[in-house]
């Protein structure tokens, strides 16, 4: 397994709260890898399961705060498929707690960076991370 | 599909990247088959930058760009433009984010991060296609709904810039509910319904109602019931306007219809015609017990204790638990009566009211004296509710969009604009949308008129082909996307005897990417985060 953490964001929000992070210099560990993506909708359970079966330690969709979707449910279609991922991994030997969802505004560059942490400090338990 | 010739631009910034090795990552790039040439550059950004990078895309062929600079959201369309003036398609750019991802999230040295941040845009990159615009033609013509201050007042200025517009109301005539509230609003209604008669660009339809709706932006079907007959019209916008609904609160259930306690718009109707005889020695207001927003309620009970001072001189109280004098003027309504000597009371808990020997009694804790304050009035202006429309309800699911926690029309999501709304084409403007005062109207109506007048001003509108589209070999025409999609821009067509297919529309559609997400046929592809193109980041994963 490698120590990758890859984050599907939703350029609306978690995409510019990291390039806020970045801006700020509020470091992070190196070993996460964002893809951007319009909304957190997007992600299909496929990109998730490939990313674990291409050894990523972690995988996480960050979508908009609940209530504020900029595509109003895409936050809450988005949830839904990372709990199904979630029984899909379960079933197959790789621990749940691995994918997880999490919502954020665009302007709150510290929840980013919480969100990679509590990941890493998960990951310690559960093998991989930094 | 032939190889693509990949060219590579790496910005540092002038300098801002100092923990990157840039030399190092050129080296491994340059190893890869399909990349035709890597660049270093300190100042991709600017003039001279943009000008290499345009000739190196020209000499070498290029086909498709990878940029590795700052993030995308900042200096994207720079780049887009350099490709645009180098004949290539905008969409066959990828641009990795090394600058605020990578350089400056984390310490010490981080070449090789970047360099598989760069592979990632590199293999998105690989399998990009390009995504042509084309004109689609709009219905120049826009339905308004309501007929109250806001729906003429946007009627008014949608004529302004030339823009042919249905008014269809609901009552028998035009301004019916703006005619009561005429001195409250400042406004005089005849001049505005004598203009909109006058003018061509306007057509009124009264007594009618809008009973279905089909299609999208730019061409909207619309059903329209009017004497028991139905007929269809296209629309290219539609603006709502159907104002609010307002109700006395409970207060003692017997004497609620009583002619001692009267709504706000009752009073305003005394005042402009037939006043009570005698006139009321003593009027009391009270607003705002039930923890909703003030603003409005503070307002309308300012303008109209003024009205009573003026018109009848009587004693004027007030009660309520906040004045909020956040609206434009209010702050100087509310010195003014103060002036006229109006007298405000703050209370906590509800002032209980009763009627005793034909007149009202008001008890109530004042907060600010700690004492018990009895009265017996004339006349009690008592607490309304302002609420959606009847037909509200009716109106969303026929729309087919979302209310607020409230029920009022558009919903309170930051990332919509005021008055538009998730679907491309329709808006809501004043008190449907919630309790608005007359300066927050106008705003509203200058806001959804530009919005109508962009997308149909030229008579067609430019937009993005087939960016998201259907496969229609692939569709089981099982609706899921149809159900999921958050603009309403999907729709069943029919393409043989045989066969119906989903079909996106490119001016509805605002490339979510949801209905791509959850299609279990998978048979609608996204250009730029196609299934294939997202996993091509992924796979870079093994291979750094
Ligand atoms: C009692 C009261 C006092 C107010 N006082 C003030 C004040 O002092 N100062 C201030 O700034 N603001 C005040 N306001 C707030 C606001 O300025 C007014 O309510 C204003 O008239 C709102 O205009 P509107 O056009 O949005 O709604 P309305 O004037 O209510 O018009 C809505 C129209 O839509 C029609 N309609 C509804 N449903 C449909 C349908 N389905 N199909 C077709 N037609 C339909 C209705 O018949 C009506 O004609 C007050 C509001 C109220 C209720
Ligand atoms: S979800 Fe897919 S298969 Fe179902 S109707 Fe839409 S495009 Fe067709
Ligand atoms: S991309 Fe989003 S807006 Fe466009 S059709 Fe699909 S679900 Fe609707």
């Amino acid at each position: 397994m490698s120590r990758e953490i890859i984050a599907f964001c939703c350029e609306h929000s978690a995409t510019p709260a990291a390039n806020l992070a970045g801006r700020l210099g509020l470091h992070y560990s190196e070993n996460l890898r964002l893809i951007p993506v319009p909304c957190a909708g997007r992600v299909d359970v496929v990109h998730i399961l490939k990313a674990f079966e291409k050894g990523a330690a972690a995988v996480l969709v960050l979508g908009c705060e609940d209530g504020a979707c900029h595509h109003i449910e895409g936050n809450t279609r988005a949830r839904e498929r990372v709990r199904y991922s979630r029984t899909l991994l379960e079933e197959i030997g790789i621990d749940g707690r691995r994918v997880g969802m999490f919502n954020l505004a665009p302007d709150t560059p510290h929840k980013f960076l919480d969100i990679v942490n509590e990941t890493n400090e998960t990951l310690k338990e559960l093998g991989g991370g930094k | 599909m032939t190889e693509a010739k990949i060219g590579v631009f790496i910005c540092d910034c002038g300098g801002a990247m100092k923990n990157i090795d840039f030399p190092t990552i050129k080296g491994e790039l340059d190893a890869i088959a399909d990349v035709a040439s890597v660049n270093l550059s300190s100042d991709l950004c600017l003039e001279e930058g943009r000008a290499k990078m345009l000739s190196c895309i020209k000499d070498e062929n290029i086909d498709r760009v990878v940029v590795a600079a700052c993030a995308p959201q900042l200096k994207e369309h720079v780049f887009q433009q350099v490709l645009r003036s180098a004949a290539l398609n905008s969409y066959l750019m990828s641009m990795a984010d090394i600058r605020e991802q990578c350089s400056w999230a984390h310490e010490g040295d981080v070449t090789t991060k970047a360099c598989g941040l760069i592979k990632m845009a590199i293999g998105r990159a690989r399998l990009l296609q390009p995504v042509e615009q084309k004109d689609l033609l709009v219905k120049q013509e826009v339905l308004l709904v309501g007929g109250g201050f806001s729906a003429m007042s946007s009627a008014i200025q949608l004529s302004r810039l030339g823009l042919h517009t249905t008014l269809l109301v609901g009552d028998s005539a035009l301004g019916v509910r703006s005619r009561e509230l005429e001195e409250l609003l400042g406004l005089e209604v005849a001049p505005m319904t004598e203009a909109i008669d006058r003018d061509k660009n306007i057509e009124i339809v009264t007594s009618a109602e809008l009973v279905g709706m089909e299609g999208t932006a730019g061409n909207f079907a619309v059903r329209i019931r009017k004497g028991g007959e139905e007929f269809v019209q296209s629309f290219g916008a539609i603006i709502f306007a159907t104002g609010p609904r307002t109700e006395i609160l409970p207060q003692d259930p017997g004497s609620k219809s009583s002619t001692r306690i009267v709504s706000q718009e009752r009073l305003a109707r005394w005042l402009r015609a037939s006043s009570p005889q005698p006139r009321p020695r003593s009027v009391a207001f009270v607003f705002d017990s039930s923890d909703e927003c003030s603003r409005l309620p503070t307002l309308v009970t300012l303008n109209n204790a003024l009205a009573v001072k003026r018109s009848w001189g009587s004693e004027v109280y007030v009660f309520c638990k906040n004045v909020k004098v956040d609206s434009e003027g209010a702050e100087e309504l509310y010195h003014q009566a103060r002036e006229r000597g109006v007298v405000f009371l703050k209370f906590e808990d509800s002032p209980g009211i009763s009627i005793e020997d034909g007149l009202v009694r008001i008890e109530a804790k004042d907060v600010l004296l700690g004492q018990d304050a009895t009265l017996t009035c004339d006349v009690v202006v008592a607490e309304e509710k302002v609420s959606p429309a009847a037909g509200t309800d009716d109106l969303r699911s026929l729309l087919n969009v979302r209310t607020d926690s409230r029920g009022f029309l558009q919903d309170d999501n930051v990332h919509l604009y005021p008055v538009a709304s998730e679907r491309k084409g329709i808006f809501f403007v004043g008190d449907c949308r919630g309790d608005l005062d007359a300066a927050r109207i106008v705003a509203d109506v200058s806001s959804a008129v530009m919005g109508a007048h962009e997308l149909l001003a030229r008579g067609r509108i430019t937009v993005e082909a087939e960016r998201v589209k259907v496969d229609p070999q692939k569709c089981r025409a099982c609706l899921t996307c149809i159900r999921v999609c958050p603009h309403s821009a999907i729709q069943l067509v029919r393409i043989d005897s045989e066969r119906e297919v989903a079909e996106i529309s490119d001016l509805a559609c605002d490339a979510c990417g949801i209905c791509a997400g959850i299609c279990p046929a998978k048979a609608i592809a996204f250009q730029g985060y196609s299934d294939e193109q997202i996993l091509a980041q992924i796979e870079v994963l093994k291979a750094s």
